[in-house]
């Protein structure tokens, strides 16, 4: 019966700015991958497929949704979660901005929001709402109306012109 | 005992992977959702292939690499001046991150009645380019597709390129889905159009697709034969949209009724009224 | 608003959760993954009424990895949970009463192998015929969901009245009637129910639960499962969500029971989003028959409703909801004669509960549809037939209840009726573009705050001063995203007039914090935020006593509390809270006290159905106003404004009412324009998030809220609860807008599209 025993291997990738080495199974999720056995529990399972964006994150600059994505996909990746966006004592502009807002209620959805925010504004350093609106809308919030979630995107961009992560 | 997901580097690696029998995964977007909670079987993911990427003119037609994103077609500027209708359906495919993952190859195999680049690549007239270990065949999109799901790629074979006609310049693309909701919406009726008319404004040949509103997307041959020698007005629109909605075979289904479908299907070329 | 007095607290920054959520440190139940943990999952029955004649776990138990599998008859104790009444089974016996009941559990070492295991159950019935809709359910004939319970599958009937509505509308001049219904809902909270829990060495049962009720889970466990309520610990981190779902057991009964058998290993148990809607509680959907009378002046005479809520199989909170929707069948309205009956009743459809406005929301779609009928029938503007009816303060609501507390619904339809989307709407609507037809429309309600009589609406505050004189707040009430755990902070570091960086907050736990009610029903800010003022007043007279033995002063009241110090005003000395807090003992160092909120001291003749939870004393109020765009070719509507304005209380937070707000509406936006769990039979078609459609960032407009300032002498620096009321305006605003642009008028929500193009095409004709 089932439970086989299932090979793993040596995944290598780059992980928050630095390198990592993990024995996976390749067919792992790599949401699991990265709450379970890594430790980093930013990226959130809300729905795992694909609708509601609180498991994003960045995968060579690119937002994708981790529980679509197998471990072995990662290999030789930059992957960056929202703990390496920032941290509380030194949170990325788009975090800060996300707090300064009021953008953050029971703060589920807020690490793949930033994500998607951080690879928006590396490309559109100065959007309006609309685009804004468009570009989170993977992401589902069910505390906010996303009223002040685009207020802390527009922030951010403000605060930091030109900048990408 | 074979690892259950790899990542050949180029066909040569993939076709032994094939052999084996291992689901071939794209960006993964409608293949894991699909096996959500079952037992995973072993797939071969082909994002690391270089020769099914890539965007460019090729003998006449603008050739799509299958496993192009959905988010890099849309950055590509010859999708965006010369497909106007296909860049219009990836603008509202999913989400952004859908966008980011899922490619025109997976939409395509997938096949589904509902999928956003269909019926613009109908309305096209694209072609696929299928390859396999023993060579490579083309095949128009149309002839492709057999049904929900249902697809004539043979095993073996993997869907390597999108071969679209580019239409005349002047030629107006259109496109337009209904969905519940503005994003991450499955088209309840889903309108691509690619009309060509003279300089009075008579059209002179057109195109026209419908998604959602049957088993596979529906070309309207009766509907273009009627819209031919007209001009875009209203009255021209609303005949033509009953002919259109003479054509397509909807059914009921969670997100509308066969009823809504066949109205509106009818209804959307009278945007175009001049 | 009136600005700020100094000694008011600043709740304009609220830092302490949210900057650990943002940068993804917070760590919520769903992050506890002990290593080495076991993984449970329930198998749920899928078919909504039936006789459990076998249940096959021979291959489950087969399947590498599992450690055992239990089914109904393992279960020690009543195997009864419910929040009043206990009727709803951890795992069925002999019967399944909803598609979504547990009939086995799972325990495996891996979540591949559970999830196989899962698959291999086999479960055989023998089909029974099922009720979907309440009033068949009330037929004679109709199959019994609790064969031989006394009543049938009436769980509660209940009647509020004042005056003689039905002699009263003989005398009226105009009446409408209707008939209106309003879905279930799914609250879509993004955490799933989850949670952990173990055994400990002592036999205690530890967990860690995504809950909005700590306190009350110990004694739901400890009843199902026949255990001592004190040696169960629950621990509620920062909820991902809740709005009402998480507020009664989802996972800990089953997560006890797992545990019971992991030999103290901890056990996991994450409920997947299809299990959330298959098995999670609902929005009860209901359906309310109206007469409403007028004179012809529009001054409102008489009220006489039915309302029947569908409970699904177990009672949960039915009875109370229920009586809720009663006590507001008037809204914010003054109304001499009304009449209110309600049924509650068992079906086999998905379980009704605890969802952010309940009772109200349902009532309020009725009866504001029914103004809108009225307006209609006397020729008068929607927004003065509601204006000149509405309640006053002193004035009785229609459970007979005076107003003692300010209303402020008058306030909040002048703001919204002064706002340029009201203003300026028929300039706005010819400005409509090609295909395009607008429409505004305009809604006012109340949401009660609080228990209600014959639950006392309680809380305890711990406050400690730690060794190192900063505080510690023992925060008892769960925080949903809601932000009370900051604001908690804030309202003790000004009541001690220190530094809100000195504070830091435990989350609810069992065993270090004392006893509160549920984060719910708009009372949480309320009721703990009394208590805790009460314990720094404590503190406060504490510490100046302790500080007068270190500075030698005979008279501690001439001490006052500065940042950091005690300090003496008259000699200029002072003493470092770390001092002081280094001299005292622990148990010294802390102060406890609680609060109850006052409830209607006279309480009318009626209601008397309502043991618990009726009448209420204290009401929020809001008015909305909505504009949208219909397609006149796809019959797709989009809401273009939605503007809000909210008397609850005094505003000390701008931006934690602005956010309920934001939420409430984008939630009530949802429920009028999409939100569908299309159940058929007993079974949820639309059970997943690509089906069960909310509203993205796309699919909403700049949420407007508009502040209305009040006071409510007995709230904390003059606030109420402001978490629901805001929900309940775009649903009939929507509506209302809806006539206004395409001449259709709903009494179902949410709007189909098909129904906006019938109605465009019947109106060119
Ligand atoms: C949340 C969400 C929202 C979505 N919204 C939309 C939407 O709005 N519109 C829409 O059209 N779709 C939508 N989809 C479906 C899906 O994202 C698209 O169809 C996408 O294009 C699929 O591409 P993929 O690369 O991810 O396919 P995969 O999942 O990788 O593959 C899909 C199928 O195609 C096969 N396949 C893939 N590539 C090839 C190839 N080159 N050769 C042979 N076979 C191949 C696979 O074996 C598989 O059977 C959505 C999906 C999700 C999860
Ligand atoms: S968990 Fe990945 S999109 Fe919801
Ligand atoms: S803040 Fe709760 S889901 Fe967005």
């Amino acid at each position: 019966m089932s439970g086989k025993i299932v090979p793993t291997f040596t995944l290598a990738f780059t992980l928050n700015g630095g390198p990592v080495r993990v024995e996976t199974s390749p067919g792992r999720r790599v949401l699991d991958l990265l709450r379970e056995d890594l430790g980093l529990t930013a990226a959130k399972e809300g729905c795992g497929s694909g609708e509601c964006g609180a498991c994003a994150i960045l995968v060579d600059g690119a937002a994708k949704l981790s529980c679509l994505m197998l471990a072995v996909q990662l290999e030789g990746r930059e992957v960056v979660t929202a703990e390496g966006l920032g941290t509380a004592e030194n949170p990325h502009p788009i975090q800060a901005a996300f707090v300064e807002n009021g953008a953050v209620q029971c703060g589920y959805c807020t690490p793949g929001m930033t994500i998607a925010t951080a690879e928006f504004l590396a490309h559109t350093p100065d959007p309006d709402r609309g685009q804004v609106r468009e570009a989170i809308s993977g992401n589902l919030c069910r505390c906010t109306g996303y009223v002040k979630i685009v207020d802390a995107v527009l922030a951010a961009a403000k605060a930091a012109p030109g900048e990408s992560s | 005992m074979s690892r259950n997901a790899r990542c050949p580097g180029s066909l040569d690696e993939l076709w032994p992977l094939l052999e084996e029998g291992v689901t071939i995964m794209a960006g993964g977007t409608d293949l894991l959702v699909r096996r959500r909670g079952q037992v995973p079987a072993p797939v071969a993911c082909l994002e690391r292939i270089e020769s099914l990427r890539g965007v460019r003119v090729h003998e006449g037609f603008i050739s799509l690499g299958a496993c192009e994103t959905h988010a890099s077609l849309l950055r590509h500027a010859l999708v965006r001046e010369r497909l106007p209708v296909l860049a219009g359906a990836l603008q509202v495919l999913g989400s952004p991150l859908i966008r980011n993952m899922g490619t025109i190859g997976g939409n395509i195999v997938s096949a589904s009645p509902a999928g956003d680049t269909l019926a613009p690549l109908y309305a096209l007239d694209a072609q696929l380019e299928l390859v396999s270990k023993w060579g490579a065949r083309r095949v128009p999109l149309a002839g492709f597709i057999h049904g929900p799901g249902r697809t004539g790629l043979k095993p073996g074979e993997v869907l390597a390129a999108v071969l679209v006609p580019p239409p005349e310049p002047s030629a107006l693309q259109h496109f337009e889905k209904v969905g519940r909701r503005k994003a991450l919406a499955i088209a309840v009726v889903s309108l691509a159009a690619v009309i060509l008319t003279d300089g009075e404004g008579v059209v002179l040949d057109a195109r026209l697709a419908l998604g959602s509103v049957g088993p596979t997307v529906a070309r309207c041959p009766k509907a273009e034969a009627l819209l031919a020698g007209r001009r875009l007005d209203r009255e021209a629109l609303l005949a033509v949209g009953e002919a259109m909605r003479s054509e397509i075979a909807p059914i009921d289904d969670l997100r509308a009724s066969a009823a809504y479908r066949r109205e509106v299907a009818g209804n959307l070329l009278l945007r175009l009224a001049s | 608003m009136k600005p700020s007095s100094p000694n008011q607290p600043d709740f304009s920054f609220r830092h302490a959760d949210t900057l650990s959520k943002a940068v993804g440190a917070e760590r919520y139940s769903t992050d506890f993954t002990p290593p080495g943990c076991l993984w449970a999952g329930a198998k749920r029955a899928g078919v909504p009424h039936a006789r459990i004649t076998a249940v096959h776990v021979g291959e489950a138990l087969a399947v590498d990895g599992v450690k055992t599998v239990l089914t109904g008859a393992d279960v020690p104790g009543s195997n009864l949970q419910g929040i009043v009444h206990k009727d709803q089974p951890v795992l069925a016996v002999d019967t399944v009463r909803h598609a979504g009941d547990a009939v086995a559990l799972v325990l495996a070492e891996s979540r591949e192998a559970l999830a196989e295991a899962l698959s291999r159950i086999r479960l055989e019935y023998e089909p029974l015929p099922g009720v979907f809709e309440p009033e068949l359910a009330l037929a004679a004939e109709a199959p019994l969901v609790h064969p031989g319970r006394e009543g049938g599958n009436l769980l509660a009937r209940g009647l509020v009245d004042k005056g003689d509505a039905r002699a009263a509308m003989r005398g009226c001049d105009v009446v409408v009637e209707g008939e209106f219904e309003t879905p279930m809902q799914e609250h879509v909270f993004l955490e799933p129910p989850n949670g952990t829990a173990r055994l400990t060495a002592t036999n205690g049962l530890e967990t860690v639960v995504s809950t909005q009720a700590p306190f009350r889970d110990r004694f739901e466990i400890a009843h199902a499962l026949g255990l001592d309520p004190m040696r169960i610990r629950v621990r509620a981190p920062y909820l991902g969500g809740g709005f009402g779902g998480k507020d009664g057991a989802t996972v800990q009964c089953l997560l006890a029971l797992a545990a019971l058998h992991a030999g103290g290993r901890w056990v996991k148990m994450v409920w997947s989003r299809e299990e959330t809607f298959l098995a999670g509680y609902k929005r009860h959907a209901a359906r309310v028959r109206i007469r409403l009378g007028a004179s012809s002046s529009g001054a409102l005479q008489a009220l006489d409703s039915v309302m029947y809520f569908d409970s699904g199989p177990y009672a949960h909170l039915g009875v109370e909801i229920m009586a809720l929707g009663l006590e507001h069948a008037g809204g914010p309205y003054m109304i001499p004669h009304t009449r209110a009956e309600g049924f509650c009743v068992y079906t086999n459809n998905p379980v009704g509960g605890a969802f952010r406005g309940f009772g109200v929301v349902q009532a309020s779609f009725a009866l504001e549809r029914s103004l809108d009928a009225l307006a209609a029938r006397l020729g008068m503007d929607p927004a003065e037939l509601r204006l000149m009816n509405a309640l006053r303060t002193g004035e009785a609501n229609c459970a007979g209840v005076a107003m003692e507390s300010p209303t402020g619904v008058r306030e909040c339809l002048e703001a919204v009726m002064a706002h340029p989307v009201w203003a300026g709407r028929h300039t706005w609507k010819e400005a409509a573009p090609p295909f395009k037809r607008r429409g505004v429309g305009i809604a006012a309600s109340c949401n009660a705050m609080g228990y209600g009589r014959g639950l006392p609406d309680a809380a305890a505050a711990k406050l400690e001063l730690t060794r190192t004189g900063t505080f510690r707040i023992f925060n008892s009430v769960a925080d949903m995203g809601q932000g009370n755990a900051a604001a908690f902070v804030q309202l003790a570091a000004s009541a001690l007039n220190q530094d809100s960086s000195l504070f830091e907050v435990v989350q609810p736990d069992t065993r270090l914090c004392p006893p509160a009610g549920s984060s719910s029903a708009s009372r949480t800010t309320y009721t703990f935020g009394n208590a805790l003022l009460r314990a720094c007043e404590a503190m406060r007279e504490k510490l100046k006593a302790r500080a007068a033995l270190a500075l030698l002063v005979d008279e501690p009241s001439r001490l006052r509390l500065a940042p950091g110090v005690v300090a003496d005003e008259a000699t200029g000395r002072s003493i470092p809270l770390a001092l002081l807090g280094n001299m005292l003992q622990r148990d010294d160092r802390i102060c406890v006290d609680q609060y109850v909120m006052p409830v209607v001291e006279n309480p009318p003749d009626t209601g008397k159905a309502f043991r618990l939870g009726f009448p209420h004393r204290f009401f929020s109020h809001g008015a909305c106003v909505c504009a949208l765009e219909a397609d006149e070719l796809t019959g797709q509507v989009e809401l273009v404004e939605c503007v809000t304005a909210v008397e609850c209380g005094r505003v000390l937070s701008a931006r934690g009412v602005e956010q309920q707000v934001h939420g409430a509406a984008a939630q009530g936006a949802g429920l009028v324009l999409m939100e569908n769990l299309a159940h058929q039979d007993g079974r949820i078609l639309a059970g997943d998030l690509s089906t069960y459609l909310i509203p993205t960032s796309r699919d909403l407009p700049d949420l407007e809220w508009l502040a209305v300032d009040g006071d409510e002498p007995t709230g904390p620096h003059g606030v109420k609860g402001m978490g629901e009321v805001g929900i309940h305006g775009p649903a009939p605003a929507v509506a209302q807008a809806l006539e206004d642009a395409v001449g259709l008028s709903i009494n179902r929500i949410p709007v189909d599209p098909m129904d906006v193009l019938r109605a465009l095409r019947s109106n060119k004709a």
